[in-house]
């Protein structure tokens, strides 16, 4: 192995690289040391920072001529052979026991695979789905086990804009205010508001307000984190969270947006639709807040079940 | 804000209007309402001067000059079937200075005061509506706040108006009728207190028992 290390590098002039960075990192903290501690007391205040500026300056030369050694030994190091693809782990296809030992193909292999599926991420969502559901209110967990970015903005901006022409009562409004991750304003009629934050395709936070609620912190943000004065888009809230946990599909979340809307458009008549169980309007001063996922129907809470 | 309906409760048989007044709101609290600080809405009525009528004899137009406690810097200036102009509370001192157009009607100051109620999403107020030293009615306005259209919401109303008042639920305010869907607003109130001044003006003065 020695001697294929050779190839590349000077070992002996890279120990003597390392202690010169040792020696420069030292040199540089005693000029800090020295700011730090200021004039020390002498008679006059003259010479005070004479023997200040003197302390410093030697400081410094130190530091120079540190830094000058350590370059002059980084010039004798040598770079590492940079033919390998895979960088320095290419040393392990010079392995002359290759045949017994067939470490550097299996290493390419296992490259090329994970390079060539774009949708493990995909599978790492349907693999935590299922602890998911059972941990229903776990919002922030499923945000950091979801894969980040999995699809180009330009497709998440068609697959809404597709949604947005599929409604003519529901107008989507979506923006980026914090790097690729959207945000939609989804107005519904005269009805309400939601705000829906989104992380790729996947729709991480639902927040629905008043249509005469204000939606927007005082600096001209989407305001994300407070919630409505009404019970009744409180009610919906919780309700639209749980919707989000329903419809899943994660090898394909355009669908699930798609159906989330769908069921969210069902709120244009949340004031007009009677509850189809009791027949009433209203039960403890709400009015029918669930929507059934499959039918759409209007229910009380309590009622549903 | 949201839809409000604003209509006028009888005096119940044989009770005074106080009397009247503090059966609903046991009522309320017994729904579950909870006070929330007191309200009171005010009227004055204006006619155009006699300088200013032309000499066809047209009649002058009354105009309505009315604040409401929950938009304490506005005050309202309305006309019968007429537009509503919403200013800030300095428009009392421009009344002062059209004295030569518009004159203040003699003891034409109406008023309603009460408690204000909340119940979930809704606001309730019940009022005793006064002219001069005399009680001359009730008022009782429900607000509410989620929906902003009326046309969407008057079945809903209506349903939680049937339980409050019982066969004193009134129709449908004919604002409400006016514009399809347009949002509801603070002005479509006034004329709603408005209508129901002019009612109860109109109307024989109770019984000396509501005096209060
Ligand atoms: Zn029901």
């Amino acid at each position: 192995m020695a001697d294929v290390l050779n190839v590349g590098v000077n070992l002996e002039a890279f120990a003597q690289a390392i202690s010169a960075i040792q020696a420069l990192r030292s040199s540089v903290s005693r000029v800090f040391d020295c700011l730090k501690d200021g004039m020390r007391n002498k008679e006059t205040l003259e010479g005070r920072e004479k023997a200040f500026i003197a302390h410093f300056q030697d400081n410094l030369h130190s530091v120079n001529r540190d830094l000058n050694e350590l370059e002059r030994l980084s010039n004798l190091v040598g770079k590492p052979s940079e033919n390998h693809p895979l960088h320095n782990s290419g040393l392990l296809s010079l392995d002359p026991v290759q045949d017994k030992t067939p470490l550097y193909s299996q290493l390419l292999q296992a490259y090329k695979w994970s390079n060539k599926s774009p949708f493990h991420g995909v599978a790492g969502g349907l693999l935590n789905q299922e602890s998911l559901l059972a941990r229903a209110s776990a919002q922030g967990l499923r945000a950091r086990q979801r894969p980040n970015s999995l699809l180009p903005p330009e497709y998440v901006d068609d697959v809404i804009s597709r949604i947005d022409r599929m409604f003519p009562e529901m107008s989507i409004h979506l923006s980026r205010p914090n790097g690729t991750s959207a945000m939609l304003l989804v107005t519904l009629g005269k009805v309400l508001k939601v705000i829906v934050v989104m992380r790729s395709l996947f729709i991480d936070r639902t927040i629905v307000k008043g249509y005469n609620e204000n939606v927007y912190t005082e600096d001209g943000k989407l305001d994300i984190w407070s919630k409505s004065n009404y019970q009744v888009f409180q009610k919906v809230t919780d309700h639209a969270t749980t919707a989000l946990l329903h419809y899943q599909l994660p090898q394909m979340p355009d669908v699930v947006v798609r159906s989330f809307m769908t069921w969210l458009r069902s709120y244009i008549k949340l004031f007009q639709a009677p509850c189809q169980r009791c027949g009433k309007f209203l039960q403890d001063g709400l009015p029918p807040t669930w929507r059934d996922f499959r039918t759409l129907e209007a229910f009380h809470d309590t009622c549903r079940q | 804000m949201g839809v409000t309906c604003v209509s006028q409760m009888p005096v119940a048989e044989g009770k005074s209007v106080q009397q009247t007044v503090e059966l609903l709101t046991r009522k309320l609290e017994m729904l579950g309402a909870e006070k929330q600080g007191t309200f009171c809405v005010d009227c004055e009525t204006y006619h155009t001067a006699a300088s200013t009528l032309g000499s066809q004899g047209q009649p002058g137009k009354l105009m309505y000059v009315m604040h409401n406690s929950e938009y304490p810097l506005s005050c309202f200036a309305l006309f019968e079937n007429g537009p509503c102009l919403i200013a800030d509370t300095n428009f009392d001192v421009l009344m002062v200075k059209l004295k030569g157009f518009f004159q203040s009607a003699k003891a034409s100051k109406i008023e309603t005061r009460g408690t204000r109620y909340q119940y979930c999403d809704f606001l309730v107020k019940v009022g005793t509506v006064t002219m001069g030293p005399s009680a001359r009615g009730i008022s009782v306005e429900v607000e509410y706040g989620p929906c902003v259209v009326a046309s969407d919401c008057w079945s809903l109303l209506l349903e939680f108006l049937q339980n409050f008042l019982g066969t004193h639920t009134p129709g449908a305010p004919t604002v409400f009728g006016n514009r399809h869907d347009a949002v509801y607003g603070p002005a479509d109130t006034m004329v709603q207190y408005m209508e129901l001044f002019n009612k109860i003006r109109k109307q024989q003065q109770v019984p000396v028992a509501g005096i209060r």
